[in-house]
């Protein structure tokens, strides 16, 4: 299959549909699970999608190691191109390899001022125009509003579209009855697209909490395949 | 020979930045380990010169350490003073005298504090995860500040340094240091410091050591149960604290500073007893080797004398009474009349002559311990070889020797550099596999080849200095390879039938790409159309074709040729007929074949501060660059990027400049890469006008 059909068919068109046609530009997208359930897969899934549309991705991280990151894309990739035996498929690799770059800021306690400086300074001094941001490890409890908002502002600034991962750390019940992460309950104003992780037995299902200005519940009916770790539909 | 001896031993080198007083600091200790006589007489082995990275300071005062390991031995223990290059490459050279030291002492001077040297030097040893001491040296000097320094340590280079000593006065006034450990005053008497007298704290520097030895107790707690116990109970002895400074040291978590004036002859027998209380013994290092034999999987060797031997050859030096080659034996032991197995050459060989080198002679011994570094007389060997027992076939160093990148025609100056110049060559392939030379045919020019333009630049230096070899130099020339695109067909006469022996030879077939950089060539004639004692022929001229392909004049790779049809003539068919055609086959198909050029594309890993970050990424984005990752670690960046070779010269100025000089980069070889289509115009059309090698401008 050629790279244009891949993408038209991908899962992530029908994420698209159901939030309003895409996070948009400015704002801020959040996924939020306890550890381990399948985050970061679906953020390096999403990344990935946005690679092969042309576009460019900054992946943040907050980790010790880029390896690790870099591992997680080229398996994704994999079972994407196996998926729908993508042609091309190490010339395709390379050419998106180009359009994503991972910053990795591995000091405890570092500021988000900081980090928005090095982002800035990629994107001009680098020349990277990114589309899309991903913070995948941010700790959203430690940092405050002011530094969602700061991030916010930033991204409108370069006109670009973020994604959080937020790790859930506390008790059961998790989540309030609209969906919305009761330790994200402060910040839900400023996020504009959240989406949770359910982890149900054999899979996990993407819950739609937040779309834009709507507060609905809708079944996004997508889930993560736990043996491909891809987005996929939920077919009944 | 036995565990217990091995324990004793140290084996060290002594990192420093420029104006720190390494030179000043290792003739101390050579002469308070009782090595030489008097403080200024240390010569040089062999009178050659010092090495292109000294100290200026050696070379003008005539004192070099040119051994690539100097045996010392202070209160019963032996210690390994390693030669560590100071120059800020990662070249193989740096890389083995890091490999085979167990612990450094990070030499900086009180006034300058923290340089971007010491920044680079930290970085490799770091790199090579080595545990170290700090000597804050030159506290005699105006403008001397320890303190300062320590914290540039902890700021600058993310060390958790803790002083171990404060001064007692500073700058003309230096007189000693206090001891936090045993809360004494330590004195230098004698006319060269030689005799240590140790008397109870002066009185007006009291409260601040008791403040320093809190905070000095505090940090080091962290590394002992016992001693934060005693600490809180007011119980500390000094074990309980040499015993959590050496554990913390060890684990690299801590890094205990010294202060002293080398040249005013005080502070370095404390340091010596640092040595020995705080840094590793053989025993205590991790050191891996690779089972050629298991596909170069993973062996941890330890460190027992009772086991195979591993050693590792990891300089040559060429003496007065031949070539000498240190090693460092990493398990097992040596003895004279040994046989031993080279695991790159894949010769076995006899140790022979066995010697120890300390500062004024070389001592001959019959064995060697476990864990000791030695030399062996007389071995035809190269720098970077194993050597094994018989039965083992391990190596220290991956076998793979990357391809050089860079090549470079020299020229002599005169026929006595011309002659020194061979010399110099010979010497510096031996040691450095990544550095070749030959003589290019075609020109009847020099060429050296290397891994990047500093590594060149460096060898021709030290022709220059250790050889006296003046050389010129060209243009420096990136290997460029040619690679097709497309699969097409082919179908060739070779024919020179007028008058006289004839040729006749006809060969069709098609070409293909391939992955890597390979040739292959295929058989697939049938029915005898040309004769099977021909078809070596064919193989011969493609490979002969290829070697120079019609585009730049370059290699051409990833390349399969398959001949499927042909035609002979009874009598005018032959070897050189046939190779003929293939070559004229290869040169008619290639156009079609879509071919372009390939350059080399290198890992480039720019470190260095923060601040000058978006100084890096503008300047790998002009130099068409891609940048792969960041990691920000504090006040340092680390950026890895791939930047083709050719947009690589002069980096290294640029990078001093536009970060002050605190920045780093290294550079390897990643892979081949497509050269964008005007540069590729541009590439072909020089060759074309020239009609000679491409040159880079």
């Amino acid at each position: 299959m050629v790279k244009a059909e891949l993408v038209k068919r991908s899962p992530l068109r029908i994420l698209e549909k159901s939030i309003n046609g895409g996070v948009g530009k400015g704002n801020i997208a959040v996924l939020a699970s306890r550890k381990g359930v399948g985050k970061t897969a679906c953020l390096v899934h999403i990344a990935t999608d946005k690679l092969l549309r042309g576009g460019r991705v900054i992946h943040v991280s907050f980790a010790a190691r880029v390896d690790h990151i870099v591992s997680w894309y080229d398996d994704i990739f994999k079972e994407i191109s196996k998926w729908k035996n993508l042609d091309a498929a190490v010339e395709i690799h390379d050419e998106i390899i180009k359009n994503r770059v991972i910053m990795n800021f591995n000091q405890a306690g570092i500021q988000t001022e900081q980090v928005l400086r090095s982002l800035g300074a990629m994107i001009t001094d680098g020349q990277f125009p990114a589309d899309m941001v991903i913070f995948d490890g941010f700790d959203l409890s430690v940092s405050g509003r002011s530094d969602l908002a700061a991030v916010k502002s930033f991204a409108k600034s370069v006109d670009l579209e973020v994604w959080f991962s937020a790790s859930l750390k506390g008790p059961d019940p998790l989540f309030d009855d609209q969906w919305i992460p009761r330790e994200l309950s402060a910040y839900a104003d400023i996020i504009d697209v959240l989406i949770s992780l359910q982890f149900e037995g054999d899979h996990v299902r993407l819950q739609l909490a937040k779309d834009h200005d709507k507060l609905n519940p809708g079944n996004l009916h997508l889930k993560l395949d736990p043996k491909t770790l891809l987005i996929a539909e939920d077919k009944p | 020979m036995n565990t217990e001896a091995i324990k004793r031993m140290r084996n060290i080198g002594i990192s420093a930045h420029i104006d720190s007083g390494k030179t000043t600091l290792t003739e101390r200790i050579l002469f308070y380990c009782k090595k030489i006589h008097a403080i200024h007489e240390v010569h040089g082995k062999d009178g050659v010169g010092a090495t292109m990275d000294s100290m200026d300071l050696e070379r003008e005062r005539g004192i070099t350490i040119t051994s690539a390991a100097t045996n010392v031995t202070w209160l019963n223990n032996p210690i390994n003073i390693i030669d560590t290059p100071g120059h800020v490459d990662f070249t193989i050279e740096v890389e083995r005298a890091l490999r085979v030291l167990d612990g450094a002492i990070l030499v900086l001077s009180a006034v300058e504090g923290v340089q971007s040297q010491s920044i680079t030097v930290d970085r490799q040893l770091k790199r090579y995860k080595v545990p170290r001491l700090a000597f804050i040296n030159k506290a005699d000097r105006t403008g001397a500040n320890p303190y300062k320094v320590r914290d540039q340590l902890v700021e600058k280079l993310n060390l958790n340094a803790v002083l171990m000593q404060i001064p007692i006065g500073l700058e003309d006034r230096f007189q000693g240091v206090v001891d936090l450990t045993t809360m004494k005053a330590i004195y230098f008497d004698g006319e060269s410091g030689e005799e240590l007298r140790v008397e109870e704290v002066p009185s007006d520097l009291a409260a601040e050591a008791a403040k320093k030895r809190e905070t000095m107790l505090d940090a080091v707690s962290m590394f002992s149960d016992e001693l934060a116990e005693a600490f809180l109970e007011g119980k500390v002895t000094d074990e309980l604290v040499y015993a959590a400074v050496r554990k913390g040291t060890i684990a690299r978590e801590l890094c205990p500073v010294f202060i002293g004036s080398a040249y005013k002859n005080k502070g370095v027998q404390p340091l010596l007893d640092a040595v020995v209380r705080f840094l590793p013994n053989p025993t205590e290092v991790t050191n891996v080797a690779l089972d050629l034999d298991k596909n170069e999987a993973e062996v941890t060797l330890v460190a027992d004398p009772s086991l195979p031997t591993v050693a590792l050859a990891f300089k040559l030096e060429d003496g007065q009474y031949g070539q000498l080659t240190y090693i460092r034996v990493y398990q097992g032991s040596l003895k004279k009349g040994d046989e031993l197995y080279n695991t790159r050459s894949k010769r076995r060989f006899k140790v022979g002559r066995l010697v120890r080198m300390h500062a004024d002679n070389m001592e001959d011994i019959s064995e060697s311990e476990c864990g000791d570094i030695v030399a062996l007389f007389g071995i035809e060997c190269a720098s970077g070889d194993t050597f094994c027992s018989p039965q083992l076939n391990y190596s220290m160093t991956s076998m793979f020797v990357p391809n050089p990148v860079i090549s470079l025609a020299i020229t002599p100056k005169d026929k006595k550099s011309s002659d020194n110049m061979s010399k110099a060559l010979n010497r510096f392939t031996k040691e450095d596999p990544t550095f070749r030379s030959f003589v290019d045919p075609e020109s009847n020019e020099t060429i050296i080849q290397g891994m990047g333009e500093l590594h060149l630049d460096v060898y021709i230096e030290r022709m220059k200095r250790e050889y006296r070899a003046e050389v010129e130099t060209g243009k420096p020339q990136v290997a460029y390879r040619e690679a097709i695109s497309q699969k097409a067909e082919f179908d060739y006469v070779h024919k020179k039938q007028t008058g006289g022996a004839g040729q006749y030879g006809r060969v069709a077939g098609f070409v293909e790409p391939i992955e890597g950089n390979e040739y292959e060539f295929v058989n697939s004639i049938k029915g005898g159309a040309i004769p099977t004692e021909y078809i070596s022929s064919c193989d011969k001229g493609f490979r002969k074709a290829i070697e120079k392909g019609t585009l730049i004049g370059f290699p051409v790779v990833g390349v399969r040729v398959t001949i499927n049809d042909g035609a002979s003539h009874p009598v005018d068919s032959s070897d050189m007929a046939f190779q003929f055609a293939a070559i004229g086959a290869f040169r008619q198909v290639y156009p079609r074949a879509k071919p372009q050029i390939l350059e080399p594309i290198m890992k480039v890993v720019v470190e260095g501060p923060t601040e000058y970050q978006g100084n890096v990424f503008a300047s790998i984005n002009q130099r068409r660059g891609i940048i792969l990752a960041t990691t920000e670690d504090g006040n340092f960046s680390r950026v890895e990027a791939e930047v083709p070779l050719s947009e690589m010269f002069g980096y290294s100025t640029a990078l001093r400049s536009m970060t002050q000089g605190k920045a780093e980069f290294s550079m390897e070889f990643l892979k081949y890469g497509r050269v964008p289509t005007s540069i590729s115009e541009e590439l072909v059309r020089t060759f074309q006008d020239s009609n000679q090698k491409v040159v880079v401008r």
